[in-house]
């Protein structure tokens, strides 16, 4: 409890001037939203002041004063926010009410151009007006009517401010006589009486939020408190009288602000010189003569004060030290929904990393670029599973539009995408991701991928060829490529210029009841990480692979691509069905499932170490848990629906390959797009340069399709 | 549920408030200088179905003191300095008074205690992160840093409907049914519920817990983990008076 007071105090000049310290003020950040969605819900541009309510209490604990706080109830109650909580309570000891105005500005420059010197000027009026008509006696807290300007910038979420406490400035200055805790000034059945007094004052819903009080001591040492109406009828009888006031500040040697303009009140109202005051503070919750200071104070008014026209001297705005208490407060991080939203999406990856695979790379996956070519079923399905794993910068290439039949299959488009012939896909997918997820990255780029076997147009070479050589710098400027399109050979020319820049590729296909989901090995001619061996075709025919000695030729051998393993180049033509041919009739389950499938593996691929040179795994050659946080490292995944199966299979690079053999990329890299231009008008080209040809012949009608595909685990080439 | 059923770590809303009316009793005995727990019923339910039991603990204006000046006059305002005013005590130097408030809410889908808090300058102005961090006694930035089940994280505090700072609950039930040992459901002390958990999660946040609040409890609970020694009194104000 507290220490024994000190009476030797140096602070205790007699005869000073007599300096109040100053009220501080303390705004929750309730107030600020509260105040936000009054601007934009009811006030608009209306810049008129706002009437506040501050709430403040008696000083209550070491080393700290209490401030004037402005909640979200300071404010007038807005119709439409049914968020608060907090009760406003009438007579709520800790929550003194007292009456303020608030001049919020629309722009900066307003508030700095704001005539402070008039604003204070005009409250200190209206408290030299309310002494005068005998308005304090009724109500007191009108002696601590306080102002605020502020200026909320809704974009930011930032808000400037400043506080005034105004104070009448009298002139000479009041005297400081005495200044003694209370238990010093009074005898030990007084303080006992008037701490009595003070709790049952402030116990008491009547009167708790009355800061401003008198204190009468009669012969018998009993204390009783009135409030300042009763002044009349406290003169006459004998009694000691003292001048209390909730005292905010904590210092032993000075008085807190209230008392300021009580005393000229006291003075100008009552014509009282010399005021005995009394500092209540507390501990506790309950009244503490030791901490509570009474003092004696001279005081003189000048006698201009009381002509009616006079205009008080005034002062007031919150200072530290000699500086303006001018306040920029931000609230970016709680008011943002943006942000919001932002760290809402990270927490729940942290919260995979936390229990489940304390290994996984997040940010990896959300600062990885990926790039989606195809924005239909697969590609929204895709687009929407990489935002699940934080994936942050996204490019949708498409160069068709939103079509009446989209939007129940793809999942990123509503209807009014469809009106008026439809919204380009790569922009309504881009502007549409950003609508579900402001923190995307999201650029939408209209283009055909050029095909082999859509013998160009002369007219139309160079714009084909502009196309080409965008596709490539856009792989290039990527880190994941997502092929998503509707056609085979639409795949051809994204494989091949991935396989040139070594970026990781993952290719999903659908067929009616059955997917494909695979991810595309490194280019030829590229060193690995790890072993410096040298990544290369490997000639022979298809080899079913013994479990054993899987992982070891895995890590030597290249993945296949797409196009390992089939023996026709890609073409325009119906004769050779392939699964994504008949895509247009798929059942609807499937898209979701393999854009899953694409997305995870993705996650997978770049968890792992080796990322695009990590060796294929399949089901069988794993026993138990995989050495990689998120498992199994598949090359392909190949599902049908109507068994409800699905399987990992593993093939490796086919020397013969149109798109990523040693050939190929060899002749890209000599001829650049002379080559693509050559591959993309003349059909036969393709096959010709790899050997198929040679192959089909030898092989007379033999050909292979995915629907062939039975055996598990089996390689495919 | 029967009585022999191996406890699970969580709590019921019903317990939730029994063991909230103890530590109130309980922190009121041992901390009768620092400021108090209180529980505020709820007035807008948050399960549709109004009841007493409905509601959240708080504590509010913990106080961390530092002695550095404060430094918060942000921009140049046209300073027209105010006619020198004799009455106007001017300080030196001040304090930076940091507050922090502190509740205590039941999630109902973890059926445990979550922890929110949020703090402040003695301006308003809310503390970041780091702000935080730097009030933290060292012990305590070491547990949040290394131990799996702190994991601090910004989210919207379901009765204040503003962000606050929580400590994410999915552990929590874990860890209780550790610290109060394979209990069955018979044994089990459900009031000394709340004692238990914040002898944890107040040594994460730098909220002191006297050792006195577990001690005299008359909880039949193991006291693993309860008796280690309290951290962070430094990190808020335990001086009582003066």
């Amino acid at each position: 409890m507290a220490s024994s007071p000190s009476p030797s105090s140096p602070s205790l000049n007699s005869g000073s001037v007599l300096q109040f310290d100053r009220f501080q003020s303390l705004v929750d950040v309730g107030f600020w939203h509260r105040l936000s969605s009054l601007k934009l819900d009811t006030l608009g541009i209306d810049q008129s002041p706002i009437t506040l309510v501050g709430f403040f209490a008696p000083h209550s604990r070491a080393q700290v004063s209490n401030h004037l706080t402005l909640l979200s109830e300071s404010l007038p109650t807005a119709p439409i926010d049914h968020a608060s909580s907090i009760e406003t309570n009438l007579g709520n000891r800790n929550r003194c009410p007292v009456p303020g105005i608030l001049y919020n500005t629309n722009t900066l420059e307003e508030f700095k151009e704001l005539d402070r010197d008039n604003l204070l000027q005009i409250e200190a009026n209206k408290i030299l007006e309310d002494i005068r008509l005998g308005k304090v006696e009724e109500d007191s807290t009108l002696l601590l009517r306080f102002l605020v300007i502020s200026y909320a910038d809704l974009k930011t979420w930032s808000f400037r401010y400043l506080f005034a406490f105004p104070a009448l400035v009298i002139d000479p200055p009041a005297t400081l006589m005495s200044l003694q805790p209370a238990t010093q000034m009074l005898t030990a059945e007084e303080a006992e009486s008037l701490s009595a007094a003070c709790n049952e004052w402030r116990s008491s819903s009547l009167t708790a939020g009355i800061p401003f009080f008198i204190v009468s001591i009669n012969s018998d040492s009993q204390a009783t408190l009135r409030p300042l109406k009763d002044w009349e009828s406290c003169q006459g009888d004998q009694n000691k009288l003292l001048f209390g006031f909730y005292d905010p500040c904590h210092l032993k040697t000075n008085p807190g602000w209230p008392l300021r303009n009580f005393l000229t009140f006291i003075c100008l109202r009552w014509k009282l010189q010399k005021v005995r005051f009394f500092c209540y503070r507390e501990r506790l919750g309950l009244a503490n003569l030791d901490v509570s200071l009474i003092g004696d104070a001279l005081i003189s008014i000048p006698t201009d004060f009381t002509e009616p026209q006079y205009i008080p001297k005034v002062v007031g705005w919150e200072r530290i030290g000699n500086r303006l208490a001018l306040r920029c407060i931000s609230l970016a991080e709680s008011m943002d929904p943006q942000r919001l939203a932002a760290s809402a999406a990270d927490l729940n990856l942290k919260l995979m990393t936390w229990r489940a695979v304390p290994s996984l790379n997040i940010d990896v996956l959300q600062t990885a670029k990926c790039l989606l070519l195809g924005v239909g079923t697969l590609g929204c399905q895709v687009a929407r599973t990489l935002l699940g794993w934080g994936v942050r910068k996204l490019t949708l290439v498409d160069s068709g539009r939103v079509s009446m039949s989209n939007p129940v299959r793809q999942s990123l488009y509503t209807f009014d995408d469809c009106l008026n012939g439809g919204r380009l896909k790569a922009e309504a997918a881009a502007r549409n991701l950003k609508a579900i997820f402001p923190a995307m990255e999201t650029e939408g780029i209209v283009m055909a991928i050029p095909m082999p076997g859509h013998p160009i147009p002369a007219q139309e070479t160079a714009s084909v060829l502009e196309d080409c050589k965008h596709l490539q710098a856009l792989i290039a400027s990527h880190d994941v490529v997502f092929l998503l399109t509707d056609t085979r050979e639409s795949r051809w020319l994204p494989t091949l210029f991935c396989s040139h820049e070594n970026k990781i590729l993952i290719n999903a296909a659908l067929g009616f009841d059955s997917y494909l989901v695979m991810r595309h090995g490194a280019g030829p001619n590229v060193s690995t990480p790890d072993n410096n061996l040298e990544c290369r075709d490997d000639g022979t025919a298809a080899v079913l692979m013994n479990e054993l000695s899987l992982k070891d030729v895995g890590a030597k051998r290249r993945l296949g691509c797409y196009f390992c393993s089939d023996v026709v180049a890609p073409i325009d033509s119906t004769s050779n069905r392939t699964l994504d041919q008949q895509c247009t009739v798929t059942r609807p389950g499937l898209a979701p499932i393999a854009a899953s499938l694409a997305v995870e593996l993705m996650a997978n691929i770049l968890n792992h170490p080796d990322r695009i040179y990590a060796p294929g795994e399949i089901a069988s050659s794993i026993t138990g848990n995989s050495a990689q946080p998120l498992g199994l490292m598949p090359h392909q995944i190949r599902g049908t629906i109507s068994l409800f199966s699905q399987m990992t299979l593993l093939g490796y690079s086919s020397s013969s390959c149109t798109a990523c053999s040693e050939t190929v990329l060899s002749e890209f890299r000599n001829r650049g797009m002379d080559f693509v231009l050559q591959a993309i008008n003349h059909p036969t080209y393709l096959e010709d340069l790899t050997g198929l040809t040679e192959l089909k012949q030898a092989a007379g009608s033999f050909e292979l399709d995915w629907d062939d595909e039975t055996d598990d685990d089996a390689e495919i080439q | 549920m029967s009585n022999l059923e191996v406890w699970d770590g969580t709590i019921s809303q019903k317990d939730f408030y029994v063991a909230a009316r103890t530590l109130v009793e309980r922190w009121k005995q041992v901390n009768p200088s620092l400021p108090q727990w209180t529980w505020i019923p709820s007035k807008s339910t948050l399960m549709g179905s109004s009841c007493k039991e409905e509601g959240y603990l708080s504590l509010e204006n913990m106080f961390h003191i530092d002695r550095n000046e404060e430094c918060l006059i942000v921009d140049s305002f046209s300073e027209r300095e105010e006619t020198d005013d004799v009455a106007t005590l001017v300080h030196s130097t001040s304090n930076e008074t940091h507050i922090y408030d502190f509740h205590i809410v039941y999630s109902f889908s973890y059926k445990v205690p979550v922890l929110y808090f949020h703090g402040y300058q003695s301006d308003g102005q809310p503390l970041s992160m780091d702000e935080i961090e730097n009030d933290l006694p060292p012990s305590s930035s070491k547990i949040l840093r290394e131990s799996k089940w702190t994991y601090m994280t910004l989210g919207e505090h379901p009765y204040v409907r503003r962000p606050w700072y929580t400590l994410h609950p999915c552990a929590t039930s874990d860890w209780m049914k550790l610290l109060l040992g394979g209990t069955s459901m018979k044994d089990l002390d459900i009031s000394s519920y709340l004692l238990s958990w914040l002898s944890v999660v107040g040594q994460a946040i730098g909220l002191r817990i006297p050792l006195e609040l577990q001690q005299s409890s008359n909880s039949s609970s193991s006291r693993r983990g309860a008796t280690k020694s309290p951290t962070g009194t430094e990190a808020v104000e335990a001086r009582s008076g003066q």
